[in-house]
């Protein structure tokens, strides 16, 4: 009997107008993104330098976004000697070590030293898959040294404009 | 000489007037019974009409708006996707103050669940007064923050807008809404390469979920 009466009062709903008695809607929509990727790829990343010989490495913009700059950390080894570096960038292959018969714009200011590890960073607009050359030129070099080229792309600074739809 | 026994006309009649009274005071007995019945079966009607009223919200494109959908472009640190979106209270009950959101990406990333800390997407709701310029983002009338910017990691759970009484708070109101999606980014690539954790190139399909509830149920005497 007082099972009965237990249940009874279990199943008595509760008083209208009670929060859990109110009605609930509910409406769905669906929206879909997706994200893009940025960076950039150097063809030659690690050159080894022995004279005065000048090399180069291609620059790729392999994102899906366009850039405003493009960094690079440079690192130079610790041989004998004092050699330094600089580095250039031109829009076109270089040919003879020269830029469109020019000297190309350098990338970062001074010369980098042996045993230091420096960024620099180019203000060059590229688009995607857009293409930069660059050149690493030696001086006072007398021993085998060791140039490593590491890019670096942060966000946003140096993503495109950022960019509202509306739709 | 025998006896016989004869019953005069006179008394004859008075034998016949006995018996019709009995039957008159049995019909009588059996008329007041009957009527005692009748009274406690007695049955009295009256009608009264009611109807039950809907709760129903809808979502449509606002403006020129093409509403919830895919956003075709990859989106870069810093961008916004803009989506323009009536709330519709479609049912013929007024809701109550108060609606809440809830935001499920799927599958599951850096985009949607906070698993790379200070990055993904974000969401801002604002409400118009009258229908957006889809066109320019602009809003013409009066705007109304119903949602600060907010990661959309947070939105897992349903959460209350804020300021929502002006919106669907009454039967066939609508709110014109629009709602920012952004995506913040703060990471660097290296030759190349995204971070371990990144949010970089994912896609994430979201689903918006708004629920209302209805307005306090109502007394009414009459």
């Amino acid at each position: 009997m007082a099972a009965v009466l237990l249940l009874g009062v279990a199943v008595v709903p509760p008083i209208a107008g009670a929060a859990g008695l109110k009605g609930t809607a509910t409406s769905v929509g669906h929206e879909s993104v997706t994200s893009a990727s940025w960076g950039v790829t150097a063809s030659l990343t690690t050159m080894t330098f022995t004279g005065s010989t000048d090399q180069t490495s291609t620059v790729t913009n392999t994102g899906d976004v366009a850039l405003v700059a493009e960094s690079y950390s440079v690192t130079v080894s610790n041989p004998t000697g004092g050699p330094t570096f600089k580095v250039y960038q031109c829009a076109v292959a270089w040919v003879s070590t020269k830029c469109s018969g020019g000297a190309g714009t350098q990338v970062g200011t001074g010369s980098l030293a042996k045993n230091t590890t420096t960024t620099i960073t180019s203000s060059t607009a590229m688009a995607v898959s857009g293409v930069l050359y660059l050149q690493v030129e030696p001086t006072g070099v007398t021993a085998s040294t060791v140039v490593t080229i590491s890019t670096k792309i942060a966000a946003p600074s140096q993503l495109r404009a950022a960019v509202k739809t509306n739709q | 000489m025998s006896k016989h026994s004869h019953t005069s006309p006179k008394e004859g009649k008075g034998y016949g007037k006995i018996a019709v009274a009995g039957l008159l005071a049995t019909s009588v007995g059996l008329l007041a019974t009957a009527g005692v019945y009748a009274g406690l079966s007695a049955t009295a009607t009256g009608s009264e009409s009611v109807s039950s009223g809907t709760l129903n919200m809808t979502l449509t494109a606002d403006g020129t708006s093409s509403g919830f959908s895919t956003f075709t472009p990859k989106m870069a640190p810093g961008d916004t996707d803009n989506v323009y979106v009536n709330v519709n209270n479609t049912g013929t009950l007024a809701t109550a103050s108060g609606m809440t959101l809830a935001v499920a990406g799927s599958p599951l990333n850096a985009l949607t669940n906070g698993s790379v800390a200070g990055e993904g997407l974000t969401l801002t709701a604002t409400q118009c007064s009258v229908a957006w310029t889809v066109a320019t983002g602009v809003c013409s009338g009066t705007t109304t923050s119903i949602l600060a910017n907010t990661q959309l990691s947070a939105l897992a759970t349903a959460t209350a807008l804020s300021n929502v009484p002006s919106l669907v708070a009454s039967t066939g109101q609508l709110a014109h809404v629009q709602f920012s999606l952004g995506l913040v980014g703060t990471e660097t690539s290296t030759n190349g390469v995204a971070p371990g954790s990144t949010i970089q190139g994912l896609t994430a399909a979201l689903t918006f979920t708004f629920t209302e509830l209805q307005r306090t149920g109502v007394v009414t005497n009459q």
